[in-house]
């Protein structure tokens, strides 16, 4: 039996908002492989603690991301309402299938003995046709 | 159906969301589907563009009902891990697979995997298919928008729909 839930268009309008920035898509991307204090984060995004305080709180309010307190550090994990385990599973499959397309094609590259280095062509390209 | 000679049938189950991603090889489907599934080649490819050497472990029994398991990760303490079931072999056109994944505080997802390895011009066309992911209710939005190529058309909806 289908499970039929509809979105609320408010719902997903702050998703998509959020999601429309590069930074707190990087910050999904990094809480895709587990949670991470503001710190943590703060350092990866290379902008101050201040600003990510900020991301971070677009993302809570679209349910994207959830805070967690673990002992007296406060984390950011997935988002706890609909996001979270899809986000979640879908980035830590996209990377391991970008992961082994790459790959593959570094190998493939360099057995045909391909002109260039497999690190530094076009390899994210995906095809077109 | 027509699995193997068409790449454009979208997912016809309509209680999961997927996850389709395609990329073009230089080298023919027999060689890709060999490489993509022999331990030996794995190892080598899987961790080639690895800048600092990490855990890769991978071991395959490449039979309907045997697994496939990958371990990688940076270090010890920060691990995944996915074993495939094979369920279904076609050398060289088509491999499905039961995954399932386990990220490094342990908790696990199975999913349905279909990959396909087609002729292309000189290479192959090797595309994967994954369904089963939980929340259904948000499908449309990781199938039509998040994934598929399109963070860009998210701000473009946003764009016309917001300003």
């Amino acid at each position: 039996m289908v499970q039929q839930q509809v979105i609320p268009p408010e719902a997903l309008d702050r998703a998509f908002a959020a999601l429309a920035d590069d930074t707190r898509r990087g910050i999904l991307t990094r809480l895709g492989e587990g949670r991470a204090t503001i710190t943590e984060l703060a350092e990866q995004a290379g902008i101050p603690l201040t600003g990510i305080r900020k991301h971070v709180a677009v993302l809570e309010a679209a349910g994207l991301v959830a805070p967690e307190k673990v002992g007296r550090v406060r984390q950011v994990r997935p988002g706890a309402e609909r996001l979270d385990d899809a986000m979640a599973w879908i980035t830590f499959y996209q990377r391991l299938w970008e992961r082994r397309f790459d790959g593959l094609e570094a190998y493939f590259t360099l057995q045909t003995g391909a002109e260039g280095n497999p690190t530094n062509d076009d390899r994210t390209k995906g095809t077109e046709s | 159906m027509s699995e193997r000679e068409t790449s454009t049938t979208g997912t016809e189950t309509s209680d999961t969301i997927g996850l389709r991603m395609s990329r073009q090889l230089p080298a023919p489907p027999e060689e890709v589907f060999d490489a993509y599934t022999d331990a030996e080649k794995q190892k080598i490819w899987f961790s080639i563009l690895d800048e600092e050497p990490g855990v890769v472990e991978i071991s395959v029994d490449l039979r309907v009902g045997g697994t496939q398991k990958a371990v990688w990760g940076p270090d010890r303490d920060t691990l995944f891990t996915e074993v495939q079931t094979f369920l279904e072999i076609d050398r060289p056109h088509r491999l499905v697979t039961e995954s399932t994944g386990w990220d490094p505080s342990g908790q696990s997802m199975t999913t349905h995997v279909v990959v396909t390895f087609e002729a292309s011009g000189t290479g192959t066309l090797m595309t994967v298919e994954q369904t089963g992911f939980p929340t259904p209710e948000v499908r449309d939005f990781f199938e039509t928008e998040a994934w598929n190529g399109a963070f860009d058309r998210i701000e473009a909806y946003l764009e016309r729909s917001g300003a």
